[in-house]
């Protein structure tokens, strides 16, 4: 809890030690208000998302020291407001290394949309996939150095405490039900004690050059959504009963990224290996009605334009290793996605669609957007989320169709 | 010393010094613009650009860049730094140009929402800048050789001495069907540039509003774009500029891209 404190009130305290001085010189405040509506095409055209928001930047640098905080506030009709720091770090710039101590957002991966050796932050899954990928992303309080070496840079990352992705709440329609064959279900969780033995590293080398850009990177993490580890037990009334304990494990994975330029198509691909994965199975003789698999996880990818309209194509894979076919997920999981977009009215008009297609059960996530400044800085966005299929990471959401809109503005 | 030919302010610059002596017999359209194209710059450049976009209605959009720039022999490198409008402060674009002849430059954007550099294709040199009247061809990306360039007169502009020069293009696909520049005598600054439509209709006219002497070299403060069959003006302005200040070649980076310049 102390360490929780000291990471949260640190950079704050370094603003505002040196306030009337600070507040003289380069502090800078940016952000924007947001109005998000979305509601829901089906049933009685329910509201999916009300919500308001207040999202401030707070920059201050002084010579070779920087801070910076992002609290936001989202506010929902006849509900408590969340407030909460997105991010709040401090940068030291050394002459060949920066060093960032704080609460911060972590991104690595040349994927768009897909999590390969993007793992560092765990992700707010509340609304699902929906939100902009910078608020689906939590920030975690971590140290990061990196070491410049020309256009080479070395990067190390050091969690203290683990963060687990964040779920749907229960009364959420993002809330998916575990099945199980009975209802007399016991759930419990094991959280992962916050101590040193418990933290997680990284370490990534990363280069451009002017043939290609690519990184290669190791991490010791744990896995942020947790396995359910079911026990049976035949009760006195000879009712089945089950108990299901969430269990966060150990990963270890390596992997790397690259991209390129090849006559005007930019070529992207990006693949980690992971061991120490547990998997749930209906293999009866299995403790916990779980096993252990490395799995691989990789995408290849490709942007162009034409005609001025841009155009981006990722195709998917997560493969088991040592496939055990009682292991509930498929042996592959196959995802494509695909965005295009262009720009109209001197780049004040964009149309856009994106989608996630779920080759494995025949699912999709349709995302059509417009987007309008109105003036510089005062965009008003409207929408479509249409989901496509039955089950799968997709189609599980047939039912959330929903038309939205976004009326934002920056300052 | 190889010029910063292909950058942003790089196309607004132009000096004097070397090509004072070019008798007026020895001028073709080919040699004045190519005096233009080739004329020593300077080893780097920064400066502030604030680029107004005015409609047919006289509502104004602003756009504020920091923009550097370095020649390192074989390639010029070149980092913009956007910081107005908000919606897109902190998103910086950097460039490696080559000096091989239909080599595409090298190009990467940081979006400060995704916190990552993403490598990007090329413009096309027909697409205009940030919504802008000025294409990347019109801010001085175009190589002389890609047009056949005619001299045709000699004539007292703005009262200036001036070289006229009609450009048509080698492509016929391309997007103007021909240019007409008239270019300062004593200092190789092109004062006016008209834009021919592929029918032939005239369709922007630049003009530049004020140059300066700046570390010896011919600095071009604000110029004018105006799009006559639209009525849409463009109006870029130049301050705060630093030639030959020694900007040391790692503001060229991903680091740099992502921390921002300060």
């Amino acid at each position: 809890m102390k360490k929780t404190v000291i990471f949260w009130v640190a950079p704050l305290l370094l603003f505002f030690l040196g306030a009337s001085e600070v507040w003289a010189q380069s502090t800078t405040f940016t952000g924007y208000v947001r109005n998000y509506t979305g509601i829901l095409l089906k049933d009685d055209n329910n509201y999916s998302i009300v919500q308001d928001t207040f999202d401030l930047r707070i920059e201050h640098s002084r010579g070779k020291v920087a801070f910076k905080a992002n609290p936001y506030i989202h506010f929902f009709p006849g509900k408590d407001p969340k407030i909460d720091l997105r991010q709040s770090y401090m940068d030291i710039y050394l002459d060949s290394a920066d060093i960032r101590i704080g609460k911060q957002q972590i991104v690595w991966g040349k994927a768009d949309g897909v999590s390969i050796t993007d793992v560092i932050s765990p992700k707010d899954l509340g609304e699902f996939l929906l939100p902009d990928f910078e608020e689906i992303r939590i920030g975690i309080q971590a140290l990061k150095v990196d070491y410049y070496m020309g256009d080479n840079t070395l990067e190390f990352v050091w969690v203290p405490t683990f963060t687990p992705n964040k779920i749907p709440d229960e009364n959420s329609i993002w809330y998916v039900q575990p099945v199980f064959p009975t209802t007399n279900i016991h759930y419990f969780k094991e959280d992962v004690p916050a101590n040193l033995a418990n933290s997680e590293a990284f370490l990534k080398y990363s280069a451009i050059t002017s043939a290609i850009d690519y990184e290669i990177m190791v991490g010791y993490m744990w896995d942020d959504d947790p396995t359910m580890h079911v026990n049976q037990t035949i009760d006195p009334t000879s009712e089945l009963s089950l108990t299901v304990t969430q269990k966060h494990h150990l990963l270890r994975l390596g992997g790397g990224s690259f991209s390129t330029t090849i006559a005007g198509y930019v070529v992207r691909g990006e693949a980690a290996y992971y061991t120490g994965k547990y998997f749930r199975s209906a293999d009866p003789a299995l403790i916990d009605a779980v096993v252990e698999k490395d799995y691989i996880h990789f995408l290849l990818g490709m942007d162009f334009s034409v005609w001025d309209i841009k155009m981006s194509l990722q195709m998917v894979e997560q493969k088991i290793q040592d496939y055990d076919e009682q292991i509930v997920n498929d042996e592959n999981e196959d995802t494509v996605t695909f965005l295009i977009s262009k720009d109209f009215l001197r780049e004040t008009l964009r149309l856009e669609l994106f989608s996630y297609i779920d080759i494995n059960n025949n699912g999709s996530l349709v995302r059509p957007k417009m987007s309008y400044d109105l003036i510089d800085g005062f965009q008003i966005l409207a929408g479509f989320d249409i989901f496509n299929g039955e089950d799968g990471k997709f189609g599980q959401y047939d039912d959330n169709d929903m038309i939205y809109s976004k009326i934002k503005y920056s300052f | 010393m190889k010029s910063l030919k292909k950058s942003l302010l790089i196309a607004m610059m132009f000096s004097a010094s070397s090509f004072l002596a070019v008798a007026q017999a020895e001028i073709t359209g080919l040699k004045v613009i190519e005096n233009v194209y080739n004329r020593p710059v300077g080893d780097d450049m920064m400066g502030d650009l604030t680029m107004t976009l005015t409609n047919s209605r006289g509502e104004n959009r602003i756009r504020k860049i920091k923009q550097l720039s370095k020649d390192l022999g074989e390639i010029e490198k070149k980092i913009m730094f956007f910081q107005y409008p908000a919606d897109v402060r902190n998103t910086s674009f950097m460039t490696w140009g080559y000096d091989e002849a239909g080599r595409d430059d090298d190009q990467w954007i940081y979006l400060p929402a995704l916190k990552k550099v993403k490598r990007i294709s090329s413009d096309s040199k027909s697409d205009y800048f940030m919504g802008s009247d000025f294409t990347y061809d019109d801010l001085g990306d175009r190589h002389p050789t890609d047009d056949g360039h005619k001299f045709l007169r000699e004539e007292v502009f703005e009262g200036s001495s001036c070289y006229v020069v009609e450009s048509i293009p080698k492509d016929e696909e391309y997007m103007y069907s021909k240019t007409l520049t008239w270019i300062i005598k004593d200092k190789w600054i092109g004062l006016k540039k008209e834009f021919y439509d592929e029918d032939g209709d005239l369709l922007k006219i630049l003009s530049v509003k004020k140059y300066e002497k700046i570390g010896g070299l011919w600095i071009i403060l604000h110029s004018k774009m105006f799009n006559t069959q639209k009525k849409h003006t463009t109006d870029m302005e130049l301050k705060n500029v630093k030639i030959n200040s020694g900007i040391a070649a790692n503001k060229f980076t991903v680091r740099m891209m992502k921390r921002g310049i300060r």
